[in-house]
């Protein structure tokens, strides 16, 4: 018999190193000879999308295109240190440390662009494909360029640190601050239950994702489509088998991932609610998305067929002997 | 130690192998063609997919002997010149690209299957990738880049 049943799963996640361990990312900005612009930080890109996403943050701070941003990268030579592409902190820790870098370089080329142009310190300027314009009289602009022929070599490059706050727990009582930012999140299933064979197929999902602010809407959809996935293959496949220290499920054969078969076609809500402290707002949101799934599913197996699931993987074989086991 | 030759990506070569190499070394050590990717070794993840004589195989389960006188596409014999295999560009439209671990044997997948089914239902592209393992994107995006590119390819034939 085929039984129906739906279950929700929510979270919080701490994102960052967190409990006060030094968390630090850095950040050069420069214009070089010819008044382009160039950025490096050493944040990986491991396909999560950084490489794409945090040079949106210097194009916005100074009205380029995300395209014309040269972003040095990854190389330890020539990049500082901006911690490990681990524990959702990039977009966080890295945009900041690269929004603070962009800003203090708008900072110095709108100073040197009062100065070469004889402005006022109330004259708004705006920045615009590369120039310094006077908002209202775009008669009075400069170059990028322009300025970095009339400046010394140095003057047009600046290095900012980013380290995000958070204390160490105190393990008596539990307080302290151990993480800053905190992400939220919820997932929706409805599953179908072969009470025959212990097999079940997810029918319906839907994740709803805090991001604080969508940097690159499509980056975050895939990234919740894969975190899904995942989530699957933890709550439904994948078992180290681990047998007095020996992983026995060595191998594709016996450690099952979820295939193009297995996906399910995720309804996905983004939701955004600017964390003040972040770039733009913006949260890391690699690792919060997978969390969510699997509770949600073992909620919708309770309400399909009554049985409570303590155990991971819910392999067909478990499934089967717990629904024996309530009758 | 013996000489074969082969078909690699339209051009004619010759190699000395080992008797113990697979088709995946010679394709990546012999002929430096490394967008060919060694992810299990056993035939499981698809990841060193390429073409055999039109055909989808796993290059770790080939002997290289076994390529004699044959003809191999990997995924570098896609596309023409600078213009991408419409299959490469929707998956970059799509972002259907995250790591790209996986990717060359996907799009060698996807191709080997629009050549066989030019238009495919979601659930055929589902079966036809279902041997390509996946760990970061969840298939979604991949699924819809096959279904746009064979979109693009129905309107230019």
């Amino acid at each position: 018999m085929k039984k129906t049943g739906k279950g929700i799963g929510i979270m919080f996640y701490g994102t960052g190193y967190g409990n006060g361990y030094p968390d630090i990312s850095r950040a050069k900005a420069k214009i070089d000879t010819d008044g382009r612009f160039t950025i490096s930080s050493g944040a990986c890109e491991v396909g999560q999308g950084a490489k794409t996403s945090l040079a949106q943050i210097p194009a916005e701070i100074l009205g380029i295109l995300t395209k014309e941003v040269i972003f040095d990268h990854e190389d330890t030579k020539t990049t500082l240190d901006a911690g490990t592409c681990a524990a959702s902190r990039q977009t966080y820790n890295t945009g900041n440390a690269m929004k603070m870098a962009s800003e203090s370089l708008k900072r110095i080329l709108e100073s040197k662009a009062r100065e070469i142009l004889n402005l006022s310190e109330e004259e708004p300027l705006v920045f615009d494909n590369h120039e310094v314009i006077v908002e209202g009289d775009p008669s009075k602009r400069i170059s990028f360029k322009q300025i970095a022929n009339t400046a010394d070599v140095g003057d047009l490059e600046v290095v900012e640190i980013f380290q995000a706050v958070t204390t160490k727990m105190n393990e008596e009582t539990g307080e302290g601050n151990p993480y800053w930012p905190y992400t939220f999140g919820a997932c929706g299933v409805e599953v179908v239950v072969d009470t025959e064979t212990g097999t079940l197929d997810i029918s319906k999902a839907i994740l709803v994702q805090d991001v604080g602010r969508a940097v690159n809407p499509k980056l975050i959809e895939g990234q919740m489509d894969g975190g899904f996935a995942m989530a699957q293959g933890y709550a439904l496949l994948e078992d180290l088998n681990i047998v007095k220290g020996e992983i026995k499920h060595h191998n594709f054969t016996k450690y099952l991932i979820p295939t193009a078969l297995d996906a399910v076609e995720v309804k996905k809500i983004i939701v955004e609610d600017p964390e003040s402290s972040a770039p733009f707002g913006a949260k890391g949101i690699g690792e919060p998305v997978m969390i969510p799934v699997a509770p949600a599913i073992l909620n919708a197996i309770y309400d399909a067929v009554g049985v409570r699931i303590t155990e991971i993987p819910v392999t067909p074989e478990k499934l089967l002997k717990a629904i024996k086991e309530v009758g | 130690m013996k000489t074969i030759n082969l078909k690699i990506n339209g051009r004619k070569r010759q190699i000395e192998i080992e008797e113990n190499e697979r088709l995946l070394d010679i394709i990546r050590e012999g002929f430096h063609l490394t967008g060919t990717k060694e992810g299990c070794g056993e035939g499981e993840c698809g990841a060193c997919s390429v073409l055999l004589n039109g055909k989808l195989v796993n290059a770790c389960m080939i002997m290289a002997f076994q390529a004699e006188d044959s003809e191999v596409i990997t995924i570098e014999g896609l596309g023409e010149n600078e213009k991408l295999d419409p299959i490469q560009q929707a998956f970059i439209d799509t972002g259907a690209v995250q790591c790209g671990f996986c990717t060359p044997g996907m799009v060698l997948s996807a191709k080997a299957l629009l050549m066989k089914n030019p238009t495919p239902t979601k659930q055929e592209i589902r079966r036809g990738i279902s041997g390509n393992l996946c760990r970061c994107t969840g298939y979604e995006k991949i699924v819809e880049a096959v279904e746009l590119a064979a979109k693009r390819i129905a309107e230019t034939d």
